[in-house]
């Protein structure tokens, strides 16, 4: 119904109130009390039509005026003949008029559960709708944001266990046959911007089932259960849509191992992670409900998550390799004109421990300088050339070349130790002016390990602290009496 | 019997007819010089039920306490039209009620002129109530005490060198109002019973004279 025909409905309603309430008010107003021998009176000339007995009052219509009032008299033996005799039509009891009885009860009884409701809904909004709180925030993706297994690099063998997950859930038949049963979890593990959550989106968009896609921090709140109640209520949501897929990103946000962190025991977190272990299996067995998660942190996840019926299947999302990355550098470049310079497969050589959103990006970095060039230059077509990769990868190469340079004396010096041609000596001067000399037992991003060869103790150096490094024995920079470091130390601590 | 209900029904319904259109005149003033607040919250509408205050408009007149109030709409003279003045359309947004009511009252004694050689019954009555109701209405709006639209009419005009008494006074606006309420009933007279009177005439005279 429109505004305006609910508007004219109500106006209309308003007056129908109107009529009836002024018929039923008038339907009285004409009566007034008259004399017991008036009635008498009027009876023996024969005027009388009508006579209603309530008790000992009487209700009198006069046949030939109209005229209605009441008196109060007894209605003996005497008066009924003389009545019936006239053919006056006398009635018992009180008048009766359905239409006001459900008027005079009915309002006011609508009228007070109408301010009942009323105050209500205005205590309500002073705290804000509580019942909203613990309703699900997972949202289901909507059409245009959809992406399939094309639109990722790489990522094989994800890919490939997903594609199984997504047949289970188009074909379930086959599945069920030959008896494999459906996974209940499965985990996206592997380091940030490899493309897990890109991956739960290509299943939602492969899948054709309702994907739910919720955040596990928006299960932390700030009222204690209602992080549980949401889990419950997303997976009651799911079930019912049953073939379902949840997908929770970041789900370390909850589901940390128990019982560390402050307050140890049973806080708000705990118990989200508690109904959320208990929805996954236990009694609330929601078969057809498979639940994709993605972490970068397996390693402080409660073990709970992991045993087999809850996230039994993990998927590695690794960094990719040398040819995924070309693949995923064709992926990115598809819409973007290059130059016949380009040559994708130097480029993921360059971009080794690059991530899918790294080379996101760096072609992102690139089409953008060519924009650029293109503008000083005057050009109106834009077409991106390797110059323009080679200077977007410049500040990423100029982060690495400083560690390069001790790395590379440090990691030979390390092969060496593989090799028999004897003890890798270095001799290391720190930034407040030790040395320290020793063989280098072992080396990595951050720290060097090096034992002093005269009472075999050792120590840990933070690279940061490394002023110079001299290679004495032991590795080719040795024989060239090399010395590394001076450029790069006084720069380390912003990268340590 | 039921009769008190009836006779206070008959009241109430043109009273939030009228109320409707009361506040829909404030709504619609604004929304024509250029603040959409009341339209967005839904006001600019003669629907009743987007008017009316459960216990003012409803409660209250229907216990038979000769005094209510509906919703008041929101006005933002910031969000008028850069051409209007603020303190001018404020006073237009507020003197629209009363006018509004007053053009309805001209309407219902037109009306009770066309139905005067008629018997008398339901209409003619409706037409009546409404018309002293919205007499009643808009006289009483335009009283210059704070929460009514009068007030706001003053505020407007006045000079400004009376601002602070004038805010003073504003704070003290409902107890006022109550006052000027109340006070009258234990004196034995009535505020409204000039304009009542006089109202009550100019029926009896058009009928007369339509009747006739």
């Amino acid at each position: 119904m429109g505004k305006k025909a609910k508007t004219i409905a109500i106006w209309v309603a308003l007056i129908l109130v109107f009529l009836v309430s002024f018929d039923l008010m008038n339907a009285d107003e004409d009566i007034y009390p008259e004399d017991f021998s008036v009635f008498l009176e009027h009876l023996e000339g024969g005027r009388v039509g009508e006579v209603r007995a309530n008790s000992n009052e009487l209700t009198v219509t006069l046949w030939d005026s109209g005229t209605r009032y009441t008196t109060l008299g007894v209605v003996d033996e005497e008066l009924t003949r003389k009545l019936s005799e006239q053919g006056v039509l006398l009635t018992w009891g009180e008048e009766s008029r359905p239409m006001a009885m459900l008027l005079s009860w009915g309002l006011p009884l609508v009228l007070l559960l109408g301010v009942f409701i009323y105050f209500l809904k205005k205590a309500q909004g002073g705290t804000g709708n509580i019942l909203a709180l613990r309703r699900t925030t997972a949202r289901t993706i909507s059409e245009s944001s959809k992406v399939t297994f094309a639109d990722i690099g790489g990522a094989a063998k994800a890919k490939d266990e997903l594609g199984d997950l997504i047949d289970y859930l188009k074909h379930s038949k086959r599945w069920v046959e030959a008896g494999v049963r459906l996974p209940r979890g499965v985990l996206l593990e592997g380091p940030p911007g490899c493309g897990k959550t890109l991956l739960a989106r290509a299943v939602a968009g492969e899948a054709g089932v309702p994907f739910f896609t919720v955040s596990a921090s928006e299960f932390v709140e700030m009222f204690v259960g209602i992080g549980a109640a949401r889990v419950r209520d997303t997976f009651e949501t799911a079930a019912k849509q049953a073939p379902a897929v949840i997908f929770i990103d970041e789900l370390d946000a909850v589901g940390r191992r128990r019982g560390t962190g402050i307050g140890a025991g049973h806080d708000e977190r705990e118990q989200t992670l508690n109904q959320l272990l208990v929805s996954l299996d236990g009694f609330e067995h929601h078969k057809d409900v498979v639940v994709l998660a993605a972490s970068n942190r397996v390693d402080v996840l409660d073990k709970a998550l992991l045993r087999a019926g809850r996230f039994d299947s993990r998927i590695q999302v690794p960094l990719p390799t040398r040819n995924e990355r070309r693949e995923t550098l064709e992926i990115h470049t598809r819409g973007r004109k290059l130059g016949d310079s380009v040559s994708l497969g130097s480029l993921a050589d360059k971009t080794d421990n690059y991530t899918g959103a790294d080379l996101e990006s760096l072609t992102n970095d690139a089409a953008r300088l060519a924009v650029r060039r293109a503008r000083t230059a005057g050009e109106q077509e834009i077409v991106i050339e390797m110059q323009d990769f080679n200077r977007a990868l410049e500040p990423a190469q100029a982060r690495t070349s400083r560690f390069t340079q001790l790395d590379s004396a440090i990691i030979e010096s390390a092969s060496q130790l593989a090799q028999p041609t004897g003890k890798a000596i270095v001799r290391l001067e720190l930034r407040e002016g030790t040395l320290v000399e020793g063989e280098l037992v072992w080396a990595d991003a951050t720290f060097i390990k090096v034992r002093n060869v005269a009472d075999a103790t050792e120590t840990i150096i933070p690279k940061y602290q490394v002023q110079k490094l001299e290679a004495l024995q032991g590795t080719e920079l040795a024989r060239a009496g090399d010395v590394v470091g001076d450029r790069w130390a006084n720069r380390m601590p912003d990268l340590a | 019997m039921e009769n008190w209900l009836f006779a206070r029904l008959t009241f109430l319904v043109p009273l939030l007819l009228s109320l409707s259109v009361h506040e829909w005149a404030h709504a619609w003033t604004a929304w024509k010089l250029g603040d959409d607040t009341a339209e967005r919250l839904g006001r600019l509408t003669l629907n009743p039920i987007a008017h009316m205050d459960p216990i003012g408009t409803l409660l209250l007149p229907l216990l038979g306490v000769p005094f209510g109030w509906a919703k008041p709409v929101p006005i933002n003279p910031t969000r008028f039209a850069p051409s209007v003045n603020m303190r001018a359309g404020m006073m237009l947004t507020a003197v629209a009620g009363p006018l509004s009511n007053l053009f309805l009252a001209a309407l219902c004694l037109a009306g009770v002129a066309l139905t005067a050689r008629l018997e008398a019954g339901a209409m003619s009555h409706f037409l009546e109530i409404a018309f002293l109701l919205n007499v009643i209405l808009a006289v009483f709006n335009l009283l210059p005490i704070p929460p009514l639209d009068g007030s706001r009419v003053a505020d407007s005009l006045m000079p400004r060198r009376f601002q602070p008494a004038w805010d003073g006074f504003a704070q003290l606006g409902p107890a006022a109002l109550i006052a000027v309420i109340v006070l009258p009933q234990f004196l034995g007279v009535s505020l409204l019973a000039w304009p009542v009177e006089q109202a009550m005439g100019l029926v009896g005279a058009v009928r007369e004279l339509a009747g006739s």
